[in-house]
């Protein structure tokens, strides 16, 4: 009778806990051992397009910020118009204002903490929410840039993984990085010289204007 | 409870080598963690090919990004969760996030759980007729131990979707593993509760 007891109380999650490891049909450390050997190599040839991707988000950011700063330095909250997305960063109701002051996250520091990791996941979501919102206008990446694009998405999925395991004291500087390398992307994508020539035809010049 | 399949200890020196470029290194905590990546993979995805890339990706990117990993977390949870990633975004490109949501399930609550009497291939045939964001969503549940808000944050949905996924998936699994199911197809009607 308890064995029968024993039995009934043996939960789903038992069972299925209980079940085997499945094992590969075939060895995939082969495969990975290739790409492990000439690291060297794929550095250099994700390199060049991140180098590109930063210089021209620096040329692009230094740009919109001298375009920017009367309005930012004076009345930051008049300059931001994009509400934050509530796609996938925590914070969603996080108010423009704090977007503008990430936007100018190289300045001193003008609030606390909290305002300022407030900040930077709303600089996230306003980034997402352009890259979403421009997929279907932009042209399909050269296959460098592509490349380029897939690690950076590869370095946010794991920014991401470290935001879940982060502290409070170590959750600012993950969302820094995580706006840093969605700025990465965001200029990649607008490097790309299709959707450059018909911005003037598209949204995505008003967007960008938008998220900066 | 018994733990994760990814719940292994990985000696700080054998990380610390891997970060160094170390390709046996990486050999051995590839080696060490296969099993349990593939295994959360071929339940998310249902499909031993598939499951088969996402091992590779997710190994892959765990050797390129392990100078980030930076010790706050034990390096299984971290590596488990790269390999999560890597299966629900497959699971999106696919276009296979569809729940279940339009069949409904007559069970007897009160008589023994079906999996009680269910072998190992019974069970998983069950497991793998579920949709696939059901089955994710279970095993994420009950075997790796996710809350309802880390699911739902993980599959983009509400901590409700995540509990009645749960519900109608353990429901689903008693009907398919009960040898006199009473399933009920919406619109039917036979059985109607």
């Amino acid at each position: 009778m308890s064995d029968m007891n024993a039995e009934n109380r043996l939960t789903l999650g038992d069972a299925l806990r209980a079940l085997p490891l499945a094992a590969p049909g075939r060895d995939a450390w082969p495969a990975l051992a290739a790409y492990l050997v000439p690291p060297a190599r794929r550095r250099r040839r994700y390199g060049a397009p991140l180098a590109i991707a930063a210089a021209c988000m620096l040329a692009f950011v230094a740009a919109l910020s001298l375009r920017h700063m009367p309005s930012a330095v004076v009345e930051p909250q008049v300059t931001a118009t994009v509400a934050p997305a509530a796609a996938s960063s925590k914070t969603n109701g996080a108010n423009v204002s704090d977007e503008t002051n990430v936007t100018n996250i190289h300045e001193p520091a003008k609030t606390d903490g909290g305002d300022r990791l407030a900040a930077a996941q709303a600089r996230s979501q306003a980034l997402e929410r352009w890259l979403r919102d421009t997929r279907r206008a932009a042209s399909p990446l050269p296959s460098q840039d592509l490349a380029a694009a897939a690690e950076i998405e590869n370095l946010i999925g794991l920014v991401d993984v470290e935001l879940a395991a982060s502290s409070a004291d170590g959750a600012l500087s993950l969302w820094r990085r995580r706006v840093a390398l969605l700025e990465d992307l965001t200029a990649l994508r607008y490097s790309n010289d299709r959707l450059a020539e018909s911005a003037a035809a598209s949204p995505a010049i008003g967007i960008l204007n938008r998220i900066n | 409870m018994t733990a994760s399949s990814f719940q292994l200890e990985v000696p700080q020196s054998l990380i610390d080598r891997a970060k160094a470029g170390e390709v046996d290194a990486f050999e051995r905590i590839y080696h060490r963690f296969e099993r349990p990546a593939y295994t959360l993979a071929l339940r998310i995805l249902g499909d031993a090919e598939a499951a088969h890339d996402v091992l590779h990706d997710a190994m892959l990117k765990v050797f390129q990004c392990i100078g980030q990993y930076r010790n706050d977390a034990p390096f299984w949870a971290w590596l488990r969760q790269i390999a999560l990633n890597q299966a629900l975004m497959r699971l999106r490109r696919e276009r296979r996030f569809e729940p279940d949501t339009d069949v409904e399930y007559l069970t007897d609550d009160a008589a023994a759980p079906t999996w009680v009497h269910a072998d190992a291939s019974a069970l998983e045939r069950a497991l793998g007729a579920l949709p696939a964001l059901t089955r994710s969503v279970l095993w994420m549940y009950h075997v790796e131990g996710y809350s309802h808000p880390e699911i739902a944050e993980l599959v983009g949905k509400t901590t409700s979707f995540s509990k009645s996924q749960v519900a109608r998936g353990t429901a689903r699994l008693r009907a398919l593993l009960d040898p006199s199911p009473c399933l009920i197809e919406a619109g039917s009607p036979a059985c109607l509760i």
